[in-house]
């Protein structure tokens, strides 16, 4: 694909990185509108674009409304195939952090640059804004909170580094990631696997503490009819991604 | 020639008649040369294994199968779960391409949206 010239000079621009906010959006046209507009308000000047993983609303046609340009799936792919159309983009146009940010209001825009600093000064590979690392009020259902832990004792275990918040989808991620992650990301749950496959491959995870909320509008990713298939997915591959080679 | 039973006559020339029916499916492109290969190598060793009665009687004596009809099941059962495991393999690779190209579509859209904003001439010739 063709470069496009850079718009707008120095947008996007925060200490000399190029910064981007990824935002996978799927039915998501009533969150959406206020999730932009906050983006805009506690976060100026960065750049945006919303991967609309097969919506059946006006979730894109919402988002370019807000000025915003959309990345439109032709049909449902799940969160890692939104973020790998992400990372193309934020490749394709010279990005070199991407940060992603749920469309559901669940993660606050204001945490924003402390997400992409470690990725942005370098000190990190991917960075996650993380629940856990100090109480920030966040309570998830029992089973979910559970089965949160059980990743997070198996990830830092593998890893041997350890992770609070395994299933955190809101991280920031550097050049060097997203092209190797371009290619190869776990599709439909890019929870603990990823992790664990990017910590094998010798990328340098960090936490940063967030304060995450309750969503704005729409249902949870997490369904019930997904909530037997996940634990078993995310095992597997996860135990597949310490054995599969870097 | 002389066979055990009606059952090994039955094998032995829906075998025959299975090779002939995949090789009209490639004739007519209904079927790939790729996908026809394990059908017509496991076709072609059932019916060998049909008309040569010592063959089979000495490999289900070797295998310590009772009936001979047995081991003929036994290597049809073998031989559908090796192509529903190949199936689910060309599947998951099918479906990890079918995802990319979705992918890159999301990306063409985008440059050709961008591309129509940049020059907002009429199309055609108006």
């Amino acid at each position: 694909m063709r470069r496009p010239e850079r718009m707008g000079g120095t947008e996007g621009r925060a200490g000399g990185a190029r910064l981007l906010v990824v935002i996978p959006a799927h039915d998501e046209e009533e969150s959406l509108p206020r999730t932009l507009a906050e983006v805009a308000e506690r976060a100026p000047g960065v750049d945006v674009v919303v991967v609309d993983d097969g919506s059946r609303d006006r979730t894109a046609e919402v988002a370019r409304r807000a000025g915003v340009p959309v990345l439109r799936h032709p049909f449902n792919l799940g969160v890692g195939g939104a973020l790998q159309t992400g990372f193309r983009y934020a490749l394709v146009h010279d990005y070199d952090v991407a940060v992603q940010l749920d469309a559901d209001g669940q993660h606050d825009p204001s945490h924003l640059r402390e997400v992409a600093a470690p990725v942005e000064r370098g000190d990190a590979d991917v960075a996650i804004g993380s629940r856990y690392l100090t109480p920030t009020g966040y309570r998830a259902p029992r089973a979910r909170r559970l089965g949160m832990r059980l990743f997070s004792k198996l990830t830092s275990l593998l890893i041997g580094q350890p992770i609070a918040d395994t299933t955190s989808g809101y991280r920031a991620y550097g050049r060097a990631v997203m092209d190797v992650c371009q290619h190869d990301l776990p599709q439909d749950f890019p929870d603990a696997p990823l992790l664990i496959s990017l910590a094998r491959r010798g990328f340098r995870l960090v936490e940063v503490p967030v304060h995450m909320r309750e969503r704005h509008a729409g249902r949870s990713f997490y369904t019930l009819g997904r909530s037997l298939y996940y634990p078993y997915k995310n095992l597997l591959a996860s135990l597949m991604a310490m054995l599969q080679r870097p | 020639m002389h066979f055990l039973s009606k059952t090994q006559a039955i094998f032995a020339f829906g075998a025959v008649a299975m090779v002939l029916v995949v090789l009209e499916l490639v004739r007519r492109r209904r079927l790939s040369e790729e996908y026809s290969l394990l059908w017509v190598v496991s076709s072609l060793a059932m019916a060998v294994l049909g008309f040569s009665t010592p063959l089979l009687q000495g490999l289900t004596r070797g295998l310590g199968i009772r009936y001979e009809s047995s081991t003929a099941f036994a290597f049809g059962v073998t031989f559908g779960i090796v192509m529903l495991l190949y199936m689910s393999i060309r599947l998951s690779r099918l479906g990890r391409e079918h995802d990319a190209m979705a992918r890159e579509i999301a990306l063409l859209g985008n440059e050709l949206e961008r591309l129509r904003a940049a020059s907002p001439a009429p199309r055609g010739n108006g």
